[in-house]
């Protein structure tokens, strides 16, 4: 007897637990369609930032050539076999555009993830812990904010000759972090004399528990903005190293790509698609991550919203209006 | 006052760290940038002018530390030794050329960019619920984001190369003569407008939206409402009541956006062949002519230094709350 109720117990259990998995992904699921619904610049950023990911992710099935081997005479115009025509040097724009997105991305996204690892150790500690420590993060904080950064990611690379991308991923991640390291350490300030987090600190709970646990979490939507903004910004970092020619002139990336077409004086001798190619896809890639960019603060600043809510605010308005016998 | 003096001493300090970090680059890197500069300079040089290199980089003898000390002292007495790519002009020589044209290009795009910025914010945040707060915006967001070399690129490919409107090259017009006149003036301002006007579309939306959040939250403030209530115009309530006081979070932005209009300035200048510091820094960099590139960075952070000085003067007359 004991036994069965016991199954029946744990049969509760399991089926409280798949309801509550099932309850997480509707959750997760209404969460991803409260942002999207009626926030057109979301949905377009979203279809084309998906559209540049699943290009890159599935380059080897879409790309029509090898990338790096000569395909075809030089500068032919974009036609049936070259969709997007090829380059001077004989090579496939199309498929050269997939593959340079693989890289570009590659870069840009890992840049980001070193420079926000960064700024959030730096802003939250800062933030977080006060006194001394906080004095001389932000000072260093503030000398970085101060310096050039893109000058001095070229002499960087210019002393260190011509840089991989590794390279250059880690100089943008480590040259790219003030700025997200300032917000963060002032939202943190703002949250750091919270009930929360003092009841949190008489519990007895450890520091590092606190920042991880109690702080960090709210501060997902300031650190995934900061973190697109850093994409953005070396994502072009990148292609701007790579015309300079900084970069490795043999990867494949946009950057690379930008390079030759300015060597091989691409615009000049109408060769419009090897140049233009590459940049309509940079200006793609960073034109919609900053869509998604403006709609995350339009979640963490929902005064910042326009459209249906603004429809909704100016009908209840209409109504007390009505109510009132203004109108 | 003491906020300055605060403001003063950091950026003296700033500054400080840039040279200590321009001296050490080239001890850290890897591989001697001396016999790298000699290579690339193989049969040009003449010992004389090696030596004056060695002597710049502070490769004499003595201690690091004395030499440290020297280079401190060329630094300030602004005695760069020779450029390697234009010898035997001096360093400073080639940059004092340029940095006017950088300077022109960097601030006159950030202070355009600022007017046009700030006033489509207050516009679109005042009217945020209209079809202008509701399109604008986004499409700002986006063509903004652009990379600098790309809009520069789109804006060099449409406007020059296919439309021929504007000229594509160089600050003015190689057969005029600098001066005051109007066909001299004329001249710069033509050749300014393509590299400038894509440093204002990439700027633009940094304003746009520092100052469209501003507003929204002063928009809620009960003195807006009352202001509204008492029956002032609209432009009124936006510019003298709301957009007054929502401008402070603004200028604080001033001063990251100086360094980032002078590295846009940079990327815009060699896609426009424009004759400043970005221009002359590819040419450095292609020629491995360091202390041409090391001294132009140096410029530039003194340059981006003083213009956030000068942002901070701008703050506290803005808000004299700041310097008590």
């Amino acid at each position: 007897m004991n036994k069965l109720i016991d199954s029946i117990g744990s049969e509760d259990m399991s089926v409280q637990e798949s309801n509550k998995l099932v309850k997480k992904i509707k959750g997760v699921f209404s969460t991803i369609h409260a942002f999207f619904h009626g926030n057109p610049p979301a949905i377009i950023g979203g279809l084309l930032i998906t559209m540049v990911l699943l290009g890159a992710l599935m380059a080897p099935i879409l790309a029509s050539h090898n990338p790096n081997k000569r395909v075809a005479r030089p500068h032919i115009a974009p036609n049936a076999e070259h969709i997007l025509g090829t380059t001077r040097s004989g090579r496939d724009v199309y498929s050269q555009v997939l593959y340079g997105a693989r890289k570009s991305l590659t870069v840009a996204l890992s840049a980001g993830i070193i420079a926000m690892t960064l700024a959030v150790a730096v802003g939250v500690t800062s933030g977080y812990m006060g006194g001394k420590v906080d004095e001389w993060l932000n000072f260093l904080t503030n000398v970085f904010l101060v310096f050039p950064q893109l000058p001095l990611l070229i002499v960087l690379a210019a002393f260190l000759g011509q840089v991989g991308s590794l390279v250059i991923t880690i100089l943008l991640g480590v040259t790219s972090w003030p700025w997200g390291a300032r917000v963060i350490r002032s939202q943190t300030m703002a949250i750091r004399n919270k009930e929360f987090i003092i009841s949190a600190e008489v519990m007895g709970e450890s520091k590092l528990r606190i920042i991880l646990v109690e702080i960090l979490p709210n501060l997902v939507s300031i650190v995934f903005g900061g973190f697109l903004g850093t994409v953005i910004y070396a994502m072009g970092s990148e292609a701007g190293l790579g015309i300079l020619g900084l970069g490795d002139a043999t990867e494949v990336s946009w950057g690379s790509m930008l390079y030759w077409a300015q060597t091989s004086s691409a615009l000049y001798t109408g060769a419009w698609w090897e140049m233009i190619v590459p940049a309509a896809a940079l200006a793609v890639t960073g034109g919609s991550l900053a869509l998604i960019n403006m709609s995350i603060d339009q979640v963490s600043n929902p005064k910042l919203k326009t459209g249906p809510h603004m429809k909704l605010w100016k009908k209840l308005k209409k109504e007390a209006d009505q109510r009132r016998g203004l109108l | 006052m003491s906020f300055l003096i605060r403001r003063l001493s950091f950026y003296f300090v700033a500054f400080f760290i840039a040279i200590s970090f321009n001296f050490l680059l080239p001890r850290l890197m890897p591989g001697d940038p001396i016999d790298a500069l000699f290579a690339a300079a193989q049969g040009k040089m003449d010992p004389a002018q090696m030596d004056a290199v060695r002597e710049m980089y502070g490769f004499m003898d003595g201690s690091p530390f004395e030499q440290y000390i020297a280079y401190i002292k060329s630094v300030f007495t602004l005695d760069l030794g020779p450029s390697v790519l234009m010898f035997p002009i001096n360093v400073t020589d080639v940059i004092g050329q340029a940095l006017p044209w950088t300077m022109f290009l960097a601030l006159g795009s950030l202070i355009v960019a600022l007017i046009i910025g700030v006033s489509i914010g207050t516009y679109a945040s005042y009217r945020r619920d209209g079809l202008f707060g509701q399109i604008v915006p986004p499409l700002l967001a986006f063509i903004s984001n652009f990379p600098y070399i790309v809009t520069a690129l789109l804006l060099f490919y449409f406007f020059g190369l296919q439309l021929e409107l504007l000229p594509l090259a160089y600050t003015y017009d190689p057969a005029l003569d600098p001066g005051f006149t109007m066909e001299f003036i004329g001249s710069v301002v033509k050749h300014a407008v393509l590299p400038m006007g894509s440093m204002i579309v990439v700027g633009i939306a940094t304003w746009v939206f520092n100052m469209r959040n501003a507003m929204i939250n002063v928009l809620g403030e009960d003195y807006v409402t009352m202001a509204e209530a008492k029956g002032l115009s609209s432009y009124r309530v936006m510019s003298r009541y709301a957009g007054r006081n929502a401008i402070l979070p603004v200028a604080t932005a001033i001063a990251m956006a100086i360094g980032f209009s002078f590295a846009g300035s940079i990327m815009t200048e060699v896609v426009f062949n424009y004759q400043g510091l970005g221009n002359i820094l590819l040419k450095g960099i292609v020629a491995r002519d360091y202390p041409l590139i090391q001294a132009i960075l140096l410029i530039l952070v003194s340059a981006v230094l003083t213009a956030n000085f000068i942002a901070d003067l701008l703050y506290v007359w803005l808000d004299p709350r700041i310097s008590k």
